[in-house]
């Protein structure tokens, strides 16, 4: 066995990220690590790496007992890691990026054709070819995760973690991403790889350990296994179906006419992007992120200028007003981003709940304090916000909570229209299942909903009609009821 | 116009960069590992004011040039400390930092030498002129580059090495890497915390000969304050040369010039306040065409995601 | 509970800073051979030992309150305004210069001259807000030196064209603003004026307005994260003109009080020289933006520096001392020790 995780635990004061959890692998494996968003994948992984020491446990490589305080340990013991974010920079050429760290140098001399040369080498061996010299900035994601792995395999690795890998990527890119993958294996490489995409695992790993809250749920051949039986490894229990009814669909609420936004080079970032979204429906939008939806929602909300096209929401053209006017006009934004976009770290629960509110509750532009926090208390026992109080700072509060408070205070605008994006972006189950309720409750009670979301069972669950978007265009529309994921990911890659 | 643009103005040009140019370069050693130096007017003035007091005690130019780098690390390990130690904002301790050495150098101009306002000593000895073999002869050439003191040539001599530091060398390669994504950097072993303290503390070496060419290049004295804005000055000049110790050499040499010019001006029929302010508006106007596109950047730091 | 922790905390941190700072300036003493114990007696007594004494001390306070104020709600908003130097340079020569020449009776002439005083501070400020909004010239660098500008302009004015050439001395100054345009003194024979008043009403206007107000609230959140708030509505651009003129606006009082109130004419230097401005971001960064904070620490400066020339008078420690304990205070405070204290603690707890 080339690596052997026992009896791993990591606690974090009260709560466990992993309990109890054994792992292994052998020398020329595709060892997949699944499980639902908060299951302890990624905090196992960190562990391995080096990024985090564990409460309790050991880990064996190669029959020898070791213990990581830094990634340089974890890539001493030739375990590499390709982050889910991936590690690059941006300004620097490909290979500058693979050789950081251990760069070919003349005494001081930092020898780029060396690097060059040497990264040359490393793709054509492992069948990655690359072009040294360009910069990163200017690579497609495939190509920077290519990076990424060339990076892993210079530096040594016999090891690879692969986070998410796929992501990201295009279904074309998956595919190649999965062809390499077991090629460097067949060369003796061992994998290990976290993803939820149940069926690209099924496709490429040789055994799967699936994780639930912290603790091992099983470990199982890929051969001898089912997407199904995986699904209920993760989940523990049927999940509730949620009942959509048919809709009831009203009058047009928003429409967008040709939106255009110029990008550089002449490309545009949004390509007259027309579509209506009903009273009583949801309407999502799917695609691999930045394919120009954050764009086209910045459009709607006022959040970035227009170069042609216009936004009408309810009858009113809003194209170029205030995001203060639109949203007056009646939108109501959840933000794909709720840490750069959705709050303000360092102010309380309450102000952050006050956001978009603070004009109705004031007399004489002064803000009413006592109607505010029982407003703000309100949303924090109906959706269950775990908090200390509502004066504890948002930073304190986790992913979920705050996504709760946001999804809660944008809900509470009682707008006829209200975008979603990635509503539930790293939150967990229970949080996920209130938010989509609460997004179903909205659209029985007549309002209309744009929804935005980079993970495809969370468009197929909710939407009424899905549309897919590939460089900044809709290339396609789809009936929810009827869609399957085949069809999305077939448009997703501009086919 | 002849008179106005004579051979002693492009010399004096050469001497009033100094002080701002070996500021600046630290100010972008500083700004590459991701950390904006306020300090560098405090430094400077430290470092002036050290610098003659390590004349004073000394009786040698050199040593005092030595002890005036000495009390400057000092003070840049304390901001180093207190910006990546303690996590402080870099720009609400450097403006304190700037606080501490007017007050401090204040102090001491009485405690030391029990003067107010200004110290000058006759008998004290400057950095020397030195005059370039073969240069100095060449009419025109050789009057303008030649006959300064040895730190405006090492300041010279600095910003190629600068250049040929972050841009050719495996260390100066580590610290891009380490200012332009620090996580990343971490995440391959690079250690971020000591190439900023590196960056950090050679920025203090420079402000420290900057601070010398200051009091003991230029004119023999310190008077309180005497920086009077170079150090922000600086700062300008690291902006508009994108942190690049070339495009920093060309910012520093235009403020130089303005400043050599704006002294020169005072013999014209023009107020001398008019003529002073010319550097500070031409600074302004050269800020106009360097757009500062960090607002949002440093937002989304700011509130990226602590998980 | 949250709430008294929050204030223990709150005053915690700036003690601890003074108890720092008043053992540094004892270093200091000790190492010019003064007595420790005599020199801050003195000092007590140079800044509270008498009557004439503490209001002495209010009235050098008053400048530095109202700049601590204006750039305390610059701060707020997420603005590095270090230019009130020039703003209150700029609004004591539009005071002196309205009070002196508008014609019309002279409380209208009093008034005018403090109004000019706030819009003069306030444009040159919300100018620097301008070239950040408009072409994103950061702020920090443009405010500094616009400090210059203003008071080589200010130089200028009183040199040539405004010079007062009545008197023997050939100073850089306006002539004399008329008796009836003064601010009142509050108390017969002291140099405390109705500047005072403005500077009290308005760190508690400010207070009042950052916590209960809307537009205080969409100020606080902008300096919180700029993107938030403009995500929930708030316009950046026009929020930020505003808070940059009223922060300036504040300097520009400053300025305004200082000349109707104590110098009588707009002097040449006699703003610059005291460094009010410098004083008052050190107040505003000592109290961590707290307006009423901001208020009580632009009195414990001002209370170092008049004791300082106290210790001047009385001792042979020079008054620099104080610009050392001011210094430590705030350096000590910028590294927010306490801060990082507590979080230890807290953590040990867990």
């Amino acid at each position: 066995m080339l690596l052997q995780m026992n009896k791993i635990t990591k606690s974090y004061g009260a709560l466990k990220a992993n309990s109890e959890v054994d792992f292994s692998l052998r020398k020329g494996e595709i060892h997949a690590l699944v499980g639902e968003n908060g299951a302890g994948k990624t905090t196992l992984m960190r562990i391995l790496y080096g990024m985090e020491t564990p409460t309790s446990g050991s880990i064996v490589v190669n029959g020898k007992q070791v213990a990581f305080h830094s990634p340089s340990d974890a890539i001493n013991s030739k375990i590499g890691m390709v982050h889910q974010h991936f590690m690059l920079f941006p300004t620097f050429t490909i290979s500058e990026n693979i050789v950081i760290g251990r760069e070919p140098a003349k005494t001081a001399r930092f020898d780029r054709k060396q690097a060059a040369l040497i990264t040359e080498q490393l793709g054509t061996s492992y069948g990655m070819p690359v072009d040294p010299w360009k910069k990163v900035e200017d690579c497609s994601l495939g190509l920077q995760q290519r990076v990424e792995i060339l990076k892993v395999l210079h530096q040594g690795a016999e090891i690879i973690i692969l986070d998410e890998p796929t992501a990201v990527l295009t279904p074309l890119e998956v595919k190649e991403l999965l062809i390499a993958i077991k090629r460097l294996a067949a060369q003796g490489k061992s994998f290990i790889l976290i993803s939820h995409k149940l069926q690209e695992i099924m496709d490429v790993a040789d055994r799967i350990t699936v994780l639930r809250d912290g603790k091992l749920s099983g470990m199982v051949n890929a051969a001898d296994t089912s997407i199904e039986e995986l699904s209920r490894m993760m989940v523990g229990r049927e999940l509730l179906d949620l009942h959509k009814e048919a809709p009831a669909r009203g009058e047009k609420v928003l429409e967008a006419v040709q939106l255009t936004i110029k990008g550089e080079h002449g490309k545009p970032k949004l390509d007259q992007v027309s579509l209506s979204v009903h009273a009583g429906e949801i309407v999502g939008i799917a695609g691999i992120s930045g394919n120009g939806q954050s764009e086209l929602l910045q459009a709607i909300s006022g959040l970035a200028p227009v170069d042609s096209g216009k936004a009408l929401l309810r009858g009113r053209d809003v194209t170029g007003k205030s995001v203060r006017s639109i949203r007056e006009q009646g939108l109501a934004h959840i933000p794909e981003d709720r840490y750069q976009w959705g709050v303000a770290k360092d102010a309380t629960v309450l102000e952050n709940g006050l956001m978009g509110h603070a004009r109705r509750y004031q007399r004489g532009g002064v803000l009413r304090g006592a109607a505010i926090r029982q407003l703000v208390s309100g949303w924090v026992e109906h959706f269950g916000i775990k908090t200390g109080s509502i004066h504890t700072k948002a930073q304190y509060l986790s992913g979920g909570n705050l996504q709760k408070l946001i999804v809660a205070r944008e809900l509470a605008q009682e707008t006829p229209f209200l975008i979603a994006a990635e509503p539930t972006r790293g939150v967990d189950i229970g949080a996920m299942e209130i938010i989509h309720g609460e997004l179903l409750k909205r659209r029985a009670d007549g309002g209309a909903i744009l929804l935005v979301s980079s993970e495809l069972t969370e468009i197929l669950k909710l939407s009424d009609r899905v549309l897919v978007m590939n460089e900044g265009r809709i290339v396609g529309e789809l009936p929810g009821l009827t869609a399957t994921e085949e069809e999305i990911s077939l448009l997703m890659a501009g086919g | 116009m002849d008179q106005l643009f004579d051979v002693s103005l492009f010399a004096s040009t050469l001497r009033m960069i100094t002080p701002i140019l070996l500021a600046a370069l630290g100010g972008a050693l500083c700004a590459r590992v991701g950390l904006f130096n306020v300090g560098l007017e405090g430094l400077i003035l430290i470092g002036a004011f050290s610098a003659i007091v390590g004349n004073h005690l000394t009786g040698s130019v050199w040593l005092a040039v030595l002890f005036a780098i000495v009390c400057v690390l000092v003070f840049s390990l304390l901001l180093a400390y207190m910006a990546i130690h303690l996590k402080a904002n870099v720009i609400v301790v450097g403006i304190s930092l700037n606080f501490l050495a007017l007050g401090l150098t204040t102090f001491s101009l009485r405690a030391i030498f029990n003067v107010k306002g200004a110290y000058y000593d006759k008998s004290m000895v400057g950095l020397p002129k030195w005059d370039i073999p073969l240069i100095k002869d060449i009419p025109w050439v050789g009057d303008v580059v030649s006959g300064h003191s040895p730190l405006v040539y090492l300041s010279i001599a600095l910003v190629a090495c600068l250049q040929y530091y972050l841009f050719k060398t495996v260390s100066g390669f580590r610290l891009l890497a380490a200012g332009q994504n620090p996580v990343a950097a971490r995440s391959l072993g690079i250690k971020v915390t000591h190439i900023q303290y590196g960056a950090v503390l050679m920025c203090g070496v420079l402000c420290g000969l900057a601070g010398a060419q200051l009091s003991l290049g230029q004119v023999t004295m310190f008077t309180e304050g005497m920086t009077a804005g170079r150090g922000f000055i600086a700062l300008v000049a690291t902006m508009l040369g994108q942190s690049n110790p070339l495009g920093v050499a060309g910012a520093s040499l235009l403020f130089g010039f303005m400043d050599a010019l704006s002294t020169r001006l005072q013999g014209y029929a023009l107020p001398v306040h008019f003529t002073m302010m010319l550097p500070y508006v031409v600074t302004i106007i050269a800020m106009f065409f360097f757009k500062d596109k960090s607002y949002l950047a440093e937002a989304r730091k700011a509130n990226e995601s602590s998980r | 509970m949250d709430k008294l922790k929050g204030i223990l905390r709150a005053l915690l941190q700036p003690l601890l800073a003074i108890v720092v700072g008043l053992g540094a300036g004892a270093i200091a003493i000790a190492i010019v051979g003064g007595s420790v114990t005599e020199t801050y007696a003195e000092m007590w007594k140079g800044a509270f030992g008498s009557f004439y004494f503490f209001t002495n001390t209010l009235s050098r306070a008053t400048p530095i309150m109202l700049i601590g104020l204006g750039v305390a709600l610059a701060f707020r908003a997420g603005f590095f305004n270090m230019g009130s130097e020039g703003q209150m340079v700029l609004g004591a020569l539009s005071a002196a210069v309205t009070a002196i020449y508008l014609p019309g009776p002279a409380w209208f002439k009093l008034v005018a001259a403090l109004l000019a005083g706030v819009i003069a501070g306030g444009l040159w400020s919300a100018f620097a807000g301008w070239l950040d909004a408009r072409f994103r010239m950061n702020l920090l660098i443009t405010t500094l030196l616009l400090n210059y500008i203003a008071s080589l302009f200010a130089g200028y004015v009183v040199s040539y064209p405004l010079m007062d050439r009545s008197g023997s001395a050939a100073m850089a100054q306006t002539v004399m603003v008329d008796k009836s345009v003064w601010l009142p003194k509050l108390f017969q024979g002291m140099s405390l004026h109705a500047g005072f008043l403005f500077a009290l009403i308005g760190a508690i206007a400010l207070a009042w307005f950052m916590r209960y107000m809307v537009k205080g609230y969409e100020i606080r959140m902008m300096g919180g994260n700029p993107l938030f708030a403009s995500y929930g509505g708030v316009n950046r651009g026009r929020l930020m003109l505003y808070s940059m003129f009223v922060s300036g606006g504040f300097a520009g009082l400053a300025g305004a009080g200082e000349v109707l109130g104590t110098q009588y004419r707009y002097l040449d230097g006699a703003l610059t020289s005291p460094g009010y401005a410098w004083s008052g971001i050190m107040a505003t960064l000592l109290a961590g933006s707290n307006p009423l904070g901001t208020a009580l620490a632009a009195i414990l400066l001002a209370a170092l520096q008049t004791g300082g020339m106290g210790v001047e008078r009385n001792t042979d420690v020079p008054l620099e001392v104080s610009s050392i304990i001011q210094a430590v205070l705030i350096l000590f405070i910028s590294a927010k020790f306490t801060y990082s204290f507590f979080k230890k603690k807290k953590k040990a707890g867990a």
